[in-house]
């Protein structure tokens, strides 16, 4: 039932594999730089001894600023440069990105703490925003880049062969290069395992064929966007090369 | 409400024996008229009118919805399965061939039985009816037809349950409706935030779609109860959202359930049972409908109150609200004809042999516990908890039987649980459950339990002892992680135990696998 994913700051051991933090709504994270007292300790000189503090609130997120001095930034990392910030002692401000990145200025270094929230909801095109309606239990934002990446994958099954082998995380590259110039294995396949958290892939028992149980990741998450028609045939244009040169870092 | 009917259909328009007249309602996926029937047929129990739903099914459909035919096939699946009193009836399934109306062509057209109008209809314009009781006791003696018959609706709520000329109600729109296989069924991935238990809120869905329970109805019923009796939702909120956050705030133990004070005494119990933060311990569907009967004072054959003012005035105005409320909610229709109940050979074939790649099917688990220990053990990450290892470990604890009671021990069920220590692992979310669960111990709580405690343990034996870790594994479900880790390995006393867990473990395993 948690809503929002808290990812501390890496540590040289970890850089593989990050701790993730869940919480539901109303659970609360916090952070700095004393090792007891706080529920994610951040080993840096720079960072006050109770830094702050992360809220689940429903599907989006507040950020307590608990230090005396310094400002921190909130950034959209796919937003172009917005980004929103919040000063020191200010408390619960609410944080409207999916995707965030607490940039805590310590000393010079930047730490990032960055934070999902994949419950995010978005009206659907059939029905208004009414507790009484039927409604998929998906939603997913079709300018993100996730959307772009789950487009490529299904396109080969959407251009009219229902069996076609999906593409492999290297062609998914080479197919969203044109807007997005920074594309990379790592980037690609980071928004794959996050298509998995966003729609709650449950994996399935034929997986446990092929080792471990996830991955079978790629095909899961095709046979489940097509089930429910999360991305249509005229979803293809996010995957078509943009006039404008879409900003991408 | 002038929304746009999701299938157009013009007045006048003939398919099968049928005449289109007024369009009655739509939802976001097709859109109902009323139908009368042309010409006299002979023979053919047909009624005058009907209500027919028109979805659009067709290959020239702008928008080709896969997920549609789905919902379709499975409403006229449960149509042709089952039919029961207190469901809505269907009398024909049709489909239209005209390929000069592009939209209409191909159209799935479900003949269904005429009903007057829906709950949500009568709601809007009469709150809390005087009938409400009984109309309470009808649906729920529906939803008890529906889970005898091992299905589940799915979609409980006022717009699905449709009210017909004598006041009497009946269950409508089996579009997620679902058969059990087991304790679960699997839907397809569409609810309704205001009755959806929360459990199901965010839950993993996987490629058959979302897992849920009977009591996923008893959770709908009991959302449904609180609004007809009090005229308002059970959990608090201007918003579906901010409803959705407080079912969540309660599903977590973080906060109460308060309900209405206008709610009658007795039926506080009664929502109150059926709202109970987890599925488990929500009330089942037969004692429900004992205690709905009981409090509605309904008895086994209802008289049916007239909750239908009448006179033709009133009933012309009570068809414009049903069409305006009928706008914004999704599609109250559904229902069976055709008597023929189908075999479930398919269903109970693909039970035996679920998870074969892992699990023998050959080797006497029994077929009704396969999707539960398979289930149970793939929702570990942990290779070592495997579906064999569970397999073997309820064969060894009980020899499969789920009444099992050993006051002595204080262990009961199939796998052998004592309450104190289950009341840990009873819950899916990893929290504590707020009571002791009592015996009897259902094979559906014990199972995916004994999952989940084996998968807290595996990370915790340590790495240097000796021997197959899935055996170290169900010595420490039998002791704890702690008194192996200290042993060094399996104590003495468990060796027998284990000799009979790795010798099933070995005979429970597929081919090829270790």
């Amino acid at each position: 039932m948690y809503s929002i994913i808290v990812v501390p700051p890496p540590t040289p051991e970890d850089e593989r594999n990050r701790n993730q933090f869940r919480l539901a709504p109303g659970e609360r994270l916090t952070f700095g730089r004393s090792t007891h007292g706080v529920d994610v300790t951040i080993p840096h000189e720079g960072v006050s001894r109770r830094a702050g503090e992360i809220t689940a609130q429903g599907a989006f997120w507040i950020l307590s600023n608990l230090s005396r001095e310094q400002t921190y930034v909130v950034e959209n990392p796919e937003g172009a440069g917005e980004h929103m910030k919040v000063g020191p002692g200010r408390l619960d401000a609410p944080v409207p990105f999916e995707f965030s990145r607490i940039v805590l200025p310590a000393a010079g270094d930047l730490l990032p703490i960055e934070v999902w929230a994949p419950r995010h909801d978005y009206l659907h095109s059939e029905a208004g925003p009414d507790g009484a309606t039927t409604a998929p239990a998906f939603s997913v934002d079709r300018t993100k880049r996730y959307f772009a990446v789950l487009a490529a994958l299904c396109e080969p099954r959407l251009r009219g062969e229902p069996h076609a082998s999906l593409p492999t995380v290297d062609q998914v590259v080479d197919r969203l290069r044109p807007n997005w110039p920074a594309a990379s294995r790592t980037s690609v396949q980071w928004n794959i395992d996050y298509l998995a958290v966003k729609l709650r892939l449950k994996p399935g028992p034929d997986e446990a064929d092929t080792g471990p149980r996830l991955n079978g990741k790629k095909e899961s998450l095709v046979s489940l966007a097509l089930r429910f028609d999360l991305v249509r045939e005229d979803d293809l244009v996010v995957l078509a090369a943009s006039p404008s040169g879409r900003v991408a870092r | 409400m002038t929304e746009a009917y999701a299938v157009p259909v013009p007045k006048g328009y003939r398919v099968g024996v049928w005449e289109v007249r007024e369009p009655i309602a739509t939802g976001a996926f097709g859109s109902v008229y009323e139908g009368r029937r042309t010409g006299d047929l002979i023979g053919e129990e047909l009624p005058r009118t009907a209500a027919l739903k028109f979805l659009p099914t067709g290959t020239g459909t702008p928008r080709q919805l896969t997920h549609l035919r789905e919902l379709v096939e499975r409403e006229v699946e449960l149509h042709r399965r089952l039919r029961r009193p207190r469901l809505i009836r269907m009398y024909e399934t049709l489909t239209v061939d005209d390929p000069s109306r592009p939209v209409l062509d191909g159209a799935t057209v479900l003949v269904l039985e005429k009903a007057e109008r829906s709950l949500s209809a009568l709601l809007a314009a009469a709150p809390r009816p005087a009938a409400g009781p009984a109309l309470l006791a009808q649906i729920c003696e529906g939803l008890a037809q529906l889970h005898r018959a091992g299905w589940v609706h799915g979609d409980l709520k006022p717009a699905n349950v449709l009210l017909m000329k004598d006041g009497s109600a009946r269950l409508a729109d089996f579009n997620m409706a679902a058969e059990l296989e087991g304790t679960h069924a699997y839907t397809p991935a569409f609810s309704t935030p205001d009755y959806t238990p929360p459990e199901l809120l965010w839950s993993e869905i996987g490629e058959r779609g979302r897992r849920i329970r009977p009591s996923a109805d008893i959770w709908a019923f009991g959302v449904l109860a609180h609004l007809v009796l009090t005229d308002s939702l059970p959990l608090p909120g201007g918003t579906p959202t901010a409803r959705r956050d407080a079912a969540v705030a309660y599903a977590r133990g973080t906060d109460e359930l308060r309900l209405s004070p206008e709610l009658p005494d007795a039926w506080r119990e009664i929502v109150r049972d059926c709202l109970s933060r987890t599925h488990a311990d929500r009330v089942g569907t037969d004692a429900l409908l004992r205690r709905v009967e009981e409090v509605a004072g309904s008895g086994r054959s209802p008289r049916l109150p007239r909750v239908l003012p009448p006179r033709r005035r009133r009933a012309a105005v009570a068809l414009v609200s049903a069409v305006a409320t009928a706008a914004v909610a999704a599609l109250g229709y559904g229902i069976s004809n055709w008597a023929d109940s189908g075999s479930g050979d398919a269903k109970s074939s693909e039970a035996a042999s679920y998870g074969a790649s892992e699990l023998r099917t050959d080797k006497g688990i029994p077929v009704q516990y396969r999707r539960l220990i398979v289930d149970s053990a793939h929702d570990c990450l942990q290779k070592e908890v495997s579906p064999a290892l569970i397999a073997a470990m309820l064969k060894s604890e009980s020899n499969f039987d789920p009444n099992l009671s050993d006051p002595a021990k204080d262990e009961y069920g199939i796998a052998r649980w004592t309450p104190s220590l289950l009341r840990w692992w009873i819950r899916s979310d990893g929290t504590t459950a707020s009571a002791t669960p009592e015996p009897p111990l259902s094979p559906a709580v014990s199972i995916p339990a004994m999952g989940r405690y084996l998968c807290f343990m595996e990370p915790l034996l340590e790495t240097s002892l000796p021997g197959d870790r899935r055996i170290l594994l169900a010595a420490a479900y039998r002791t704890s992680y702690k008194k192996v880790n200290a042993a060094g390995g399996i104590p003495p006393k468990y060796r027998t135990y284990t000799a009979r867990v790795a010798h099933y473990l070995k005979e429970y395993t597929a081919p090829g696998k270790t």
